[in-house]
């Protein structure tokens, strides 16, 4: 059949209407990303942001008010003290990762010697027995750190 | 139209085309209701890897070789994404993965994930992400692949986060940077419209970080998607009803979508860091960002450069990411044109066949 003229055809209302609803739904798009680059709708965004923190901001100082009050009868620990020692954790972890590289650079130094037959190789075997040793306490340490409470779905999670 | 133009009235035939789409929509509507009610899972993320490394909420990942170790690339590629959302994007699903079109052309891939801010991790900004986390990410890559030399490939913030690594960190082994839709020149203050809503007095980021902290997913993804709301807000379902009856689509849809909502809070300090330094002052390009008491200086950086932009990126637009390649000292730079959007050129049905081989053939004369 050829194709009618205006990519109107009377046969086909449904393609029709499709065409009509994509054709104004471009015009729409168009309108409208035109409309929010305007200086105009930057006001609108911050005033919408203003309105949100307007609200929020009472509502969230009330609610840590009186959790903080809850949490302390209940001889529980308050929201700031476990932000606190997550960051102290935190700090901990920088540590053990700053470690675990010394304890790699040394082992690697102690291979070295010992590859390149430096006095004393049944000295340098222990050394890197202990390293090695110390070496596993870190990451067993590092693995037994408990998961970040935070902690959204990951990738696997959704699998 | 005139009535000369119409084509004659063909009950027969107008009746045929209701009946088709009567059983279209009855055979979408099944498909419908099972997205609806979540009955449909889609897999992302799917290709084998292992955790190598991991810090806080950070995880470094290594994806297993798939090719002989004869056939692999000498310098391995550590993938970095933007802060605001999940890095599985790199490899979205089998088939449309360019973690898995890396690896069957011999790479050794990595992938850094900064994973989810608590409320403890607000006060890390871009120094922290680019100056502290991202060399230790790269110590742990550069000992698990036994090679000094590595590439670095940054999208979106992640780009702007592996820029001031190269600037700042030239001879810590980074043979190759490449940047993808990266947002680094902000002086065009009416070149894309995040810069309209934030060059603005009456965008309170202060107010806002010091509320909330880090700053909710949720208003991040209300940005994006309001740059553009009839496409996010109504031609995205629409594009999926017309295609409920074919599977393909609605996988590729729900991986996509998938990705899209699954955001992840913008730790607070380098939100607002990102508005006042990056977007109102544009400190980057006009050498006065300081970090760790040095001036963040592009022209440190010597590392092979592949820039690649896309045409229609409506999120960074191409004049933030273009002029970065006179400020490099890098003798050997290029760069990229993209037809596409600002993720499309990496995930879009055309990925495969345009930017994949353009980056991977750039990027396998500069790894061996």
């Amino acid at each position: 059949m050829t194709q009618p003229p205006n990519g109107f055809d009377p046969n086909d209302p449904i393609g029709t209407w499709r065409a009509w609803r994509d054709a104004s739904l471009d015009a729409w798009a168009k309108s409208l990303t035109a409309m929010v680059n305007t200086e105009t709708f930057s006001q609108a965004i911050g005033a919408q942001l203003d309105a949100l923190l307007a609200v929020s901001g009472p509502v969230q100082q009330a609610v840590q008010q009186y959790m903080e009050r809850y949490l302390a009868q209940a001889q529980m620990p308050s929201r700031s003290e476990v932000v606190s020692l997550a960051s102290r954790l935190t700090n901990i972890e920088f540590r053990l990762d700053d470690m675990q590289v010394q304890l790699d650079e040394l082992t690697d130094l102690v291979r070295q010697l010992a590859a390149a037959g430096a006095p004393a190789p049944a000295d340098v075997s222990v050394i890197s027995d202990r390293l090695s040793a110390i070496e596993e306490q870190l990451a067993s340490l590092a693995n037994t750190r408990p998961a970040a409470r935070t902690r959204k779905a990951t990738t696997e999670d959704k699998e | 139209m005139t009535s000369a133009d119409a084509a004659p009235i063909d009950f027969e035939r107008m009746t045929e085309q209701l009946l088709k789409e009567i059983e279209r929509t009855t055979k979408s509507s099944d498909m419908a209701a099972r997205i609806a009610t979540n009955r449909i899972k889609v897999a992302v993320g799917q290709t084998p890897k292992e955790q190598i490394w991991a810090l806080n909420k950070m995880r470094l990942y290594h994806y297993y070789p798939q090719v002989p170790p004869e056939q692999r690339k000498a310098v391995p590629i550590l993938l970095v994404f933007a802060l605001i959302n999940r890095p599985y994007i790199f490899d979205l699903r089998p088939g449309n993965s360019f973690v898995e079109f890396l690896l069957r052309h011999g790479y050794e891939v990595y992938l850094l994930d900064w994973g989810t801010p608590g409320p403890e991790d607000a006060h890390y900004n871009f120094e922290d992400f680019s100056l502290k986390f991202l060399p230790r990410a790269v110590r742990a890559m550069q000992r698990h692949s036994k090679k000094r030399e590595f590439t670095m490939l940054g999208w979106c913030i992640g780009a702007t986060i592996v820029t001031i690594y190269a600037a700042m960190r030239p001879d810590d082994g980074l043979r190759n940077l490449i940047l993808l839709t990266a947002p680094i020149d902000f002086s065009d203050k009416e070149g894309s419209t995040f810069s309209r809503w934030l060059n603005t007095e009456y965008y309170n980021v202060d107010e806002l970080v010091r509320q909330f902290g880090n700053v909710p997913s949720t208003i991040i993804e209300y940005g994006n998607k309001m740059l553009k709301p009839v496409e996010n807000y109504i031609g995205t379902y629409l594009k999926l009803w017309d295609n409920l009856d074919n599977p393909a689509v609605v996988e590729a849809w729900l991986a996509m979508n998938t990705w899209v909502t699954d955001n992840v809070d913008f730790p607070g300090a380098a939100f607002r860091q990102w508005v006042v330094e990056f977007f109102r002052e544009n400190r980057l390009m006009e050498n006065k960002l300081m970090m760790e008491g040095r001036i963040v200086d592009l022209a440190n950086i010597k590392a092979n450069l592949l820039n690649v932009i896309a045409d229609k990126d409506h999120i960074v637009p191409n004049c933030q990411s273009r002029s970065i390649m006179d400020r490099v000292s890098s003798k050997d730079k290029k760069l990229i044109e993209l037809k596409g959007g600002h993720i499309g050129i990496m995930v879009g049905s055309g990925a495969s066949k345009r930017a994949w081989p353009l980056m991977e053939a750039w990027l396998s004369e500069r790894s061996n």
